[in-house]
């Protein structure tokens, strides 16, 4: 039998049997895609990390250093400034935009009128550009803008340009960028409540137990797996923040470097200074750090996954 | 065929079957059993929740509604705070497509995001296909590496690419990649996440079909292209308007390679436009609106395409 069932595969992968036109095929069918993922993914890991090791100027590689870009980096002041915004940032963020979402999740999960028109209205600023968001709350948080003129009615009067006092800059960009990304999360919550089974709310509810303590009680730890995908996901997309900031500032994270993240650092160096492998070592510091922050949370809280 | 677990346990699984099955549906079941005796309770918290909902309604219009007010408003009348215009005029839409560029950034977005839509649906469905049906060595592992690339960041990217892009790769194909349209459609050529919608889809769709093409002595390519793809339908959907609209919105990997403004797109117009003009509101506004107003027609005419995308897009930063 055993024999019989060799010979037969022997054959069956013979020039111009079926299953060796079927292999060809599929490989030509992915060879494109293959391509453009080793070329653009794969490979530019190795190369970033060779880069860096250089000093690497517009035309290519000027000097080996070693790892002098890491030493140079650990001194380097703007450096850790941008880590500090970051992770300020990622903290403030990541906070304000799950507990708004979940918030989102839970009222448009009740039965309501119009209901599928609110969540397709919460969820549209996380698809809409963000550049022109961004402009739109520039505008809304400038020194005569809409913010001023409501806290104005409250007998709040300032003159404050939010996004350009560097006491409020970075604050500032939390609330645009929770606000916005609000949405996605609301999805995510939205999914895994829709899998709690009616069965437990009317067990709560014979108890005798109010929305409020069902909430705590019985809705946000059944919601666990899902709590651990939206923080995992969350945080590694506010590490990443470039595009608000951005327009806000500019590449040079002002005012004084109050918006300057890691991710506008990298690009600062690379785009507009062309120090290619000291922008290289931060790209891998910053890519480590993600690696580490997401291997810890799923140490403390287990595999992430969407229930 | 049994799936890995890996890709088992990615959420795109959940959106794309709920996409396959039902759509909105999927997460629109009925929630609360109703509970007799406890009316009182209801109506206060019936009305708690309209109010609650109310309230966040007016956070997430507002920004829109005052985008839209503004752009329609002379210069003078955003020096004070007035809501409606008093002269209701298009004078900063005219300025920003004859005064600015936003006429020529428009026609950048355009170009771009068709063109790696095109390039996305083409490539992803039949990479996608190839890897849902037919059998090759290595076909798991390749796959695996596929999923993998969604892990890397662009950042991590940046320099590598950029290198390739402006020293390494015009030395071999004799063209200029930054600036230039033709850089940034290369490496945006086809997506993880495209091919992933597509192979999930494809996974789906009874194999009757294709043996039926088969023993009709159809070919490979013309089994894909004349049987699956026309199935794949809704697959097709979700990629096209997902990459459309990452690509309409994108800034990063814009900014990084059109470094000439001639190729500026909408995203990178309005950053440069605020940064100049800081207070030319109505134009500002006016450009922003136009970035919107494709997405909100495309979100409107497809929404529960975009639910499909949630998890492969990821939380923007």
């Amino acid at each position: 039998m055993a024999a019989i069932s060799a010979r037969e595969r022997v054959q069956r992968w013979a020039w111009g049997s079926e299953r060796l036109r079927e292999a060809l095929v599929g490989y030509a069918f992915i060879l494109v895609p293959m391509g453009v993922f080793l070329v653009f993914f794969i490979f530019p890991i190795g190369y970033a990390v060779y880069i860096s090791r250089y000093e690497w100027g517009i035309f290519g590689k000027i000097d080996y250093v070693g790892w002098g870009n890491y030493r140079t980096l650990f001194h380097d002041e703007i450096f850790w400034r941008a880590v500090k915004n970051t992770a300020m940032f990622a903290v403030a963020v990541v906070a304000l935009e799950v507990t708004l979402g979940l918030a989102l999740a839970v009222v448009v999960n009740q039965t309501l009128r119009f209901r599928t028109f609110y969540r397709a209205g919460f969820y549209f600023p996380s698809i809409a550009s963000s550049a022109a968001i961004t402009a739109i709350f520039i505008y809304i948080l400038s020194a005569n803008g809409l913010l001023n003129s409501f806290l104005g009615l409250f007998g709040y009067h300032t003159s404050r340009p939010w996004f350009y006092d560097s006491s409020t800059a970075l604050w500032s960009i939390v609330g645009l960028n929770g606000w916005a990304t609000s949405g996605t999360i609301m999805l995510f919550y939205l999914a895994a409540l829709q899998s709690i089974s009616v069965e437990v709310y009317e067990a709560a509810a014979i108890d005798g137990a109010r929305a409020w303590r069902t909430f705590w009680k019985v809705t946000f730890p059944l919601l666990r797996p899902a709590h651990f995908f939206v923080l995992v996901v969350a945080v590694i997309g506010a590490l990443q923040i470039f595009d608000q900031a951005f327009i806000v500032a500019g590449a040079d994270g002002g005012p004084n470097y109050s918006t300057m993240t890691v991710v506008l650092y990298l690009y600062n160096k690379a785009i507009a200074s062309v120090q290619f492998g000291y922008a290289a070592a931060v790209g891998v510091v910053l890519f480590v750090g993600i690696f580490v922050i997401t291997g810890v949370q799923r140490l403390l809280f287990g595999r992430p996954d969407v229930a | 065929m049994t799936e890995p677990p890996e890709v088992r346990g990615l959420p795109p699984v959940v959106a794309v079957d709920a996409l396959a099955s039902t759509g909105e549906a999927a997460i629109d079941a009925p929630v609360h059993g109703h509970i007799p005796g406890r009316e009182r309770a209801e109506q206060i918290r019936t009305v708690v929740i309209y109010l609650v909902l109310t309230l966040i309604a007016i956070l997430f219009a507002v920004p829109f509604l005052w985008s839209v007010l503004t752009s329609l408003k002379p210069l003078s009348e955003t020096l004070s705070f007035t809501f409606l215009p008093k002269t209701w005029t298009v004078s900063a839409y005219h300025s920003v497509f004859t005064e600015f560029s936003f006429g020529r950034y428009t026609l950048n977005s355009v170009i771009i995001a068709a063109a790696v839509t095109v390039c996305n649906v083409f490539l992803a469905s039949l990479g996608g296909y190839a890897f849902a049906r037919l059998r090759f060595p290595g076909r798991e592992l390749l796959f695996m590496l596929v999923l993998g690339t969604l892990m890397i960041p662009d950042q991590l990217r940046l320099v590598p690419v950029y290198q390739l892009l402006v020293n390494v790769l015009p030395k071999y194909l004799h063209v200029t990649l930054v600036p230039s349209r033709l850089g940034f459609i290369l490496i945006n050529l086809v997506s993880a996440a495209s091919l992933f919608l597509m192979r999930q889809y494809f996974l789906t769709i009874p194999r009757d079909l294709e043996e039926a093409a088969k023993l009709d002595g159809a070919g490979y390519f013309k089994t894909f292209w004349r049987v699956m793809l026309p199935l794949a339908g809704p697959a097709v959907a979700a990629v096209t308007i997902l990459t459309f609209q990452g690509t309409w919105n994108g800034l990063f990997w814009p900014l990084v390679i059109f470094q000439d403004s001639s190729l500026y797109t909408l995203p990178i117009g309005i950053a440069r436009f605020h940064q100049v003009y800081t207070t030319l509101w109505p134009q500002l506004m006016a450009a922003s609106v136009v970035a919107l107003v494709p997405i909100v027609a495309l979100y409107v005419l497809f929404q529960r395409y975009f639910v499909a995308g949630v998890a492969a897009a990821g939380v923007k930063g």
